[in-house]
């Protein structure tokens, strides 16, 4: 069993006592409000085991069922033997075959495919994907999240009915109890108490329900608030963090105080993308991207011949920022929030946490397993997730073991803390100061002595050997002290910005509540949204009616095929751009791309001309400047 | 000379009279090239064509896009930064007219003008042009970030 205690964080951190850390939980818990179509939503872990098989992948050989369905709870999950090396333990949810309704088995069938489509009827009914994602983004990315979908066909997936059957599963499980649960867990790390929500969803519909990138059986999703404890034991609120995706660090967590939180009493709002279960502040369609890097010497070179570009021909190379790679596939998060609300004011009321306080419970620290379909997925897209402790490749979880650092806070001291934090730190780099001065004092004064010998050493040919060893060490102790002397002067400037920053705080000033955000993900704005049908469908039609004309070219066109094909692509880039507003950048890079194939049309043409101008060129531009030279 | 906001208007009337000179020598070239053809007996289809007149003909494909480097030049000449958009395309034109007649004729006078395009299109491409245009194009299309759906 892995428990991460004291040790694991490098910090403090003591579990709260059960009914504390139920109140606390219950006073901050959020308020989740889902978006309209959304089939799944939080709901506790016990009655989605019972409703599992566990199952075994060994490497080379087909999976094996451990536990059967109905034989499985959270007790027993944990207790698995040890497993061969590269062996994958994980759950199935669901099994379309094994729906188990009274009858015949062609009448079982009948009946869950009468229910999975009027799952998905009304599904499709609630859900409209408005403006589709496809026209928000460019020739190239489209055409990749072509490629995209097909690899879906030959990596390992979730098969296509296994949404509409978890459905079918789900209202099952919520017709014999309704509820709506997360699970909490209290923690106290550097200076904070950290509330951390972890949102238990049956399913990820987000590719087969929303045009999303994966479905995998089982979603964990967290969301993390963080208090500020007094000397008296009171707590307040400071930060949230919501996950999304991948993502952590500072661009995830917002300040209480920050307008975009928007909270019903003390309770924030999050706004969760409909199959993704992403969270989000603010209601909208989120872009976002799945970054595909360049391999390392292609990315390596892309980088130098920009950096010449720009810096050193001095051309405009665009404003940068965007995120690495250079291919981007995107898909939408359709985060509007006006679906299923849970919590506070909401259309249903969260039940009792289940909680997992230090010592974790056993369900939580020794099953490393996935909870859903491990489909074998190389980029793991379609896999289920592991547990909240654990990674898929059973590594420990950062959220988990470093909630704090995982939101870009272990740099932030709680408010009652950061007067003492400036004070210390100016204290340490006083300290240094006085340090650098005696040292700098006697290294000045060795310095002068050593600069009387080496001058009493000049033009003394029988003492060449120690002036030389002198005027070596003079040099180098004199860089000594010219650094020590920086290196003071600038303890000192930042010294003084400690103190004035000190005195700003004492004053009860903060910094800025988004002072810490670089990129904020942000909803699609009302013009984006406003893209007319035509453009939708010359998104959606694009890719597909470029590749026809480009077969039609080959077929009929042979003869002119380079300039047909040329002229072809011209045309569907110049009506894309156009679509886009991106006519500028369009026209910018053909006429760069032009004017490379003139540049080396021309070396070719004229080579010896081009040196020998260029050779009569420099000498010239020499003998005008000896000349100017000379004028002076 | 600088405009409201520090913006330098130097980079605009320089762009302004090369674009003014360009469409000049073309003129100029096109004059040149069809005074030099005898065009008596060019219309006998039984004569072949020289590529005297071949040269010259072709010379017309250049007058879509003089037309528009004449305009360009009198926006930037007038001080409307829309004409970079025009120039561009201009130059782009003349240079894909160029790398057209390579592949098929290769006339002699197509090296001088790949020559004055490629210097043309880096110089609207510079980060200092470009900074001109993209400031004032930011300016009057962004918006406030943050509008939800």
């Amino acid at each position: 069993m892995a428990h991460f205690d004291a040790a694991g964080a490098g910090g403090l951190r003591v579990s709260i006592e059960h009914p504390e850390a139920e109140a606390l939980l219950r006073r901050f818990e959020p308020v989740v409000r889902s978006t309209k179509g959304d089939k799944f939503f939080p709901m506790d872990v016990e009655p989605y085991v019972r409703a599992c098989s566990l199952w075994v992948q060994r490497p080379g050989e087909e999976a094996v069922c451990v536990v059967p369905e109905g034989k499985l709870d959270l007790d027993r999950l944990p207790q698995q033997p040890l497993d061969e090396a590269g062996a994958v333990h994980f759950l199935k949810f669901m099994d379309p075959h094994d729906i188990a309704e009274p009858g015949s088995r062609t009448g079982r069938f009948r009946m869950f495919g009468r229910r999975a489509a009027r799952s998905f009827k009304e599904s499709r009914e609630a859900f409209r994907a408005g403006r589709g994602r496809l026209a928000r983004v460019g020739y190239f990315s489209r055409f990749v999240d072509a490629l995209y979908s097909i690899t879906l066909l030959a990596r390992g997936r979730v098969p296509g009915e296994s949404a509409a059957a978890a459905s079918v599963s789900y209202e099952r499980i919520m017709a014999e109890g309704e509820h709506y649960r997360y699970h909490g867990r209290v923690t106290r790390g550097n200076g904070w108490v950290v509330l951390q929500y972890w949102l238990f969803y049956p399913f990820n519909d987000w590719r087969s329900g929303f045009f999303g990138a994966n479905d995998h059986e089982a979603d964990w999703e967290k969301i993390c608030v963080y208090l500020s404890e007094s000397a008296g034991g009171e707590v307040r609120p400071e930060w949230v963090a919501y996950a999304a995706h991948n993502y952590a660090g500072d661009n995830l967590r917002r300040r209480w105080d920050d307008p975009e939180v928007e909270k019903v009493g003390e309770h924030p709002v999050i706004y969760v993308g409909a199959g993704s279960h992403a969270s989000y502040y603010a209601p909208g369609e989120y872009l976002t991207e799945l970054n595909i890097p360049l391999p390392s010497p292609l990315a390596r070179t892309a980088n130098t011949v920009r950096g010449f570009w720009k810096e050193r021909l001095g051309q405009y190379a665009g404003e940068g920022g965007g995120g690495p790679g250079y291919l981007h596939i995107p898909f939408v998060d359709y985060a509007r929030g006006d679906g299923l609300s849970i919590g506070t004011g909401g259309d249903r009321e969260w039940d009792p946490p289940r909680l997992m306080l230090d010592p974790p419970p056993r369900w939580v620290s020794g099953y490393r397993g996935l909870w859903g379909l491990y489909a074998r997925d190389p980029f793991e897209g379609e896999d289920a997730p592991a547990g909240p402790m654990y990674n898929r490749d059973k590594s420990a979880n950062r959220v988990w073991y470093d909630p704090v650092g995982w939101a870009g806070l272990d740099k932030v001291p709680p408010p009652d803390e950061a007067l003492a934090a400036a004070l210390d730190r100016r204290s340490d780099l006083e300290s240094r100061c006085a340090a650098l001065r005696i040292e700098i004092s006697e290294k000045s004064r060795l310095l002068k002595k050593l600069g009387v010998e080496v001058a009493a050493l000049r033009d003394r040919s029988h003492l060449d050997a120690p002036y030389e060893e002198g005027a070596r060490r003079l040099a180098e102790l004199s860089g000594e002290v010219d650094r020590l002397r920086a290196r003071l002067a600038t303890d000192e400037t930042v010294s003084a910005s400690l103190e004035e920053y000190a005195e700003r705080l004492q004053a009860g000033e903060r910094d800025p509540a988004r002072s810490h955000i670089s990129r904020a993900h942000r909803p699609a704005s009302e013009a984006e949204l406003r893209g007319s049908r035509m453009a939708e469908a010359w998104a959606a039609a694009s890719v597909s009616l470029m590749l026809i004309s480009f077969v039609a070219i080959a077929l009929f066109e042979r003869e002119h095929l380079i300039s047909m094909l040329v002229v072809s692509i011209a045309l569907f880039a110049f009506v894309e751009a156009g679509f886009r507003g991106r006519l500028v950048n369009l026209v910018s890079s053909v006429n760069i791309g032009l004017a490379v194939i003139a540049a080396l049309i021309l070396i070719y043409e004229f080579f010896w001309q081009l040196v020998v101008t260029t050779v009569l060129g420099v000498g010239l531009y020499v003998l005008w400047d000896n000349l100017r030279e000379l004028r002076r | 000379m600088a405009g409201p906001g520090n913006i330098s208007y130097r980079p605009m009337r320089a762009i302004g009279l090369l674009l003014a000179f360009q469409v000049v020598c073309l003129a100029g070239l096109g004059a040149h090239e069809f005074l030099q053809v005898d065009w008596r007996g060019v219309g006998i289809e039984a004569m072949p064509r020289s590529r005297q007149v071949i040269e010259a003909v072709t010379l017309i494909l250049f007058v879509p896009p003089a037309v528009m480097t004449l305009m360009s030049a009198l926006s930037f000449l007038l001080l409307r930064r829309k004409g970079w958009l025009l120039a561009a395309i201009s130059q782009g034109l003349s240079l894909g007219v160029c790398l057209w007649l390579y592949s098929q004729t290769q006339p002699w006078y197509i090296y001088p003008i790949m020559a004055y395009c490629i210097l043309m299109i880096l110089y609207l491409n510079s980060q200092d042009v470009r900074v001109v245009f993209h400031a004032q194009w930011r300016t009057s299309t962004q918006q406030e970030p943050g509008g939800s759906a």
